[in-house]
């Protein structure tokens, strides 16, 4: 599954997404007496190819899923297959997002993209020409030499999403990647990931409390609960895509936010008289 | 670049006349009222001595020079790995970190008499006073900068498949360097203080002798061009400094600005 990455150099690969599989899964942090059971048990699937997004209040453990789902942090209990196949190390065909662009301030924009490169020991030429279309792609064509504190909140994040998908990947894993962009800003990265994601088609686990992002990405929106989370619902979204700048303008986009007030309401989350 | 050079030239042009005008109140004071030579030399008397004795300060000064680059990488050496260590082995952080805050409270000037009991009056205790002079600075700077990598950061590169040779190269050691560079920095200037001390209490050569010994004949011109001369030399050593970063470490120009 290592380094199968970048294919021809074209940002749309052969290659489709990968598969998740998660059965029971549920984490534990600490140990008794002191232990804090954090997640689960959770199940679900995101098929090849799907976008789906976690979305609960914050500490629900939606992050602690997606690095269980990457192999970074030891599941408590449960198992995750990708692909068909048990995960027992960190997964390394897979791009990741965090709410913080996490670029390193030392290298450039390039120079961050270029990371995988160096240290997956990909092709270099190759690396650069799949950079380049990304860039381009991204909007990012003439940010290449730049540092990371010469660029805009926005710009930083769209270089970190060219970072997790340079080495074309089959799965993308983003946590609440613009959490931290103002409103504007947000809803256009959001446009530009969804034409990136139609073009490639990998398979996107997103994490995130924002409900016009969930609907306005995913193909399905899993709902969880406070934690220690579980899944309390599965809402199949079925929107045109491209999605428009303003959701509003479909009758069921109010219908899917309804349901998911709804649910954070009957779950206490949200408390308005 | 061009308006960056240019605003360094008016501004050394700005420093040199400011140096100028109060080396010339200096001197006209001194004129004025007479000093005699021996409790105040006049900057046209010292300067002149820079002249006539070059020989003589230059072998000093180079002394000097030799014993601050000697004590100080043999203390960066030091300083940057065993921070690297005590930052990745949390038994040496609790073990070690204590005994080292503490060595680095005690005043380092008080154990340049046992230097001298060790090694005798020579350039050894030179080096081993400016080597602990400028180890501790250096040694906490490098300890907060292999600190600062976000610790998902690490995620990133393990879903690269990053070994931990690579985790160091590509991320610990630039993110330190920085910061290895502000230890360094702050370090100099306690290593030029410590082997002017040094060549104070136990040399046969070097400025901090020369200065000793001028004092010691009352030839305060000597005395004088002696200091001017030590701060040449820290001056040098600062520029290097400051040079090489702008070379190795180009992004950490924004964290000064």
């Amino acid at each position: 599954m290592r380094d199968t990455a970048a294919g021809d150099g074209a940002i749309s690969p052969a290659r489709g997404g990968a598969s998740i599989r998660v059965r029971g899964l549920s984490k534990t942090y600490g140990r008794p007496p002191r232990a804090v059971h954090a997640l689960g048990p959770i199940d679900f699937d995101v098929a090849a190819g799907e976008f789906v997004s976690l979305i609960g209040p914050s500490g629900c453990g939606k992050s602690t899923t997606m690095l269980l789902v990457a192999g970074l942090e030891p599941m408590t209990a449960g198992r995750v297959e990708i692909d068909g196949r048990p995960l027992t190390r960190p997964l390394s065909d897979v791009g990741i997002v965090f709410q913080d662009h996490l670029l390193l301030e030392f290298r450039t924009a390039l120079g961050n993209v270029m990371l995988q490169q160096q240290i997956r020991g990909l092709d270099r030429d190759r690396q650069r020409a799949r950079a380049a279309e990304l860039f381009a792609r991204l909007g990012l064509v003439g940010a290449e030499d730049r540092y990371p504190w010469q660029l805009s909140g926005g710009m930083r994040q769209r270089v970190s999403i060219a970072r997790a998908l340079v080495h074309d990947p089959s799965m993308l894993l983003m946590d609440e990647p613009f959490g931290a962009l103002d409103a504007i800003t947000r809803t256009q990265i959001r446009h530009d990931l969804e034409l990136l994601w139609l073009d490639t088609r990998k398979t996107v686990l997103f994490i995130t409390h924002s409900i016009d992002e969930a609907i306005g990405l995913s193909d399905r929106v899993l709902v969880m609960s406070p934690a220690p989370g579980r899944i309390v619902e599965e809402i199949r979204i079925d929107l045109p895509r491209p999605r428009p700048a303003h959701l509003g303008d479909y009758p069921e986009f109010a219908r899917y936010a309804r349901r998911i007030y709804e649910i954070f309401e009957s779950l206490g989350i949200y408390r308005f008289r | 670049m061009a308006g960056r050079s240019g605003r360094a030239a008016v501004s050394a042009l700005q420093t040199a006349v400011a140096v100028v005008f109060a080396l010339g109140i200096w001197e006209a004071l001194v004129r004025v009222y007479g000093v005699p030579i021996w409790l105040l030399p006049k900057p046209t008397d010292f300067l002149a001595r820079l002249y006539t004795d070059a020989a003589l300060i230059a072998y000093h000064a180079a002394t000097t020079s030799w014993t601050i680059l000697l004590g100080f990488l043999l203390g960066v050496l030091v300083a940057v790995p065993l921070a690297l260590a005590i930052v990745s082995f949390g038994a040496l952080e609790r073990g070690l970190y204590p005994v080292v805050v503490f060595l680095n409270i005690m005043p380092k000037t008080v154990v340049g008499p046992i230097f001298v009991v060790w090694f005798g009056i020579g350039p050894l205790v030179s080096v081993f006073l400016v080597f602990l002079m400028c180890f501790f600075p250096v040694m906490v700077d490098a300890m907060s900068g292999f600190r600062a990598v976000d610790r998902r950061l690490f995620f990133i590169t393990r879903s690269m498949g990053a070994t931990p040779w690579q985790e160091f190269r590509y991320l610990r050691l630039p993110a330190a360097m920085g910061p290895i560079y502000a230890g360094m920095k702050i370090g100099i200037v306690k290593a030029i203080e410590g082997v002017i001390i040094a060549e104070f209490i136990a040399s046969e050569a070097g400025l901090g002798y020369l200065i000793m010994r001028a004092s010691g004949f009352m030839d305060l011109t000597l005395l004088f061009a002696a200091l001017v001369a030590t701060a040449l030399v820290a001056l040098l050593f600062n520029a290097v400094l400051t040079a090489s970063e702008r070379l190795l470490v180009p992004w950490a120009r924004h964290l000064q600005d």
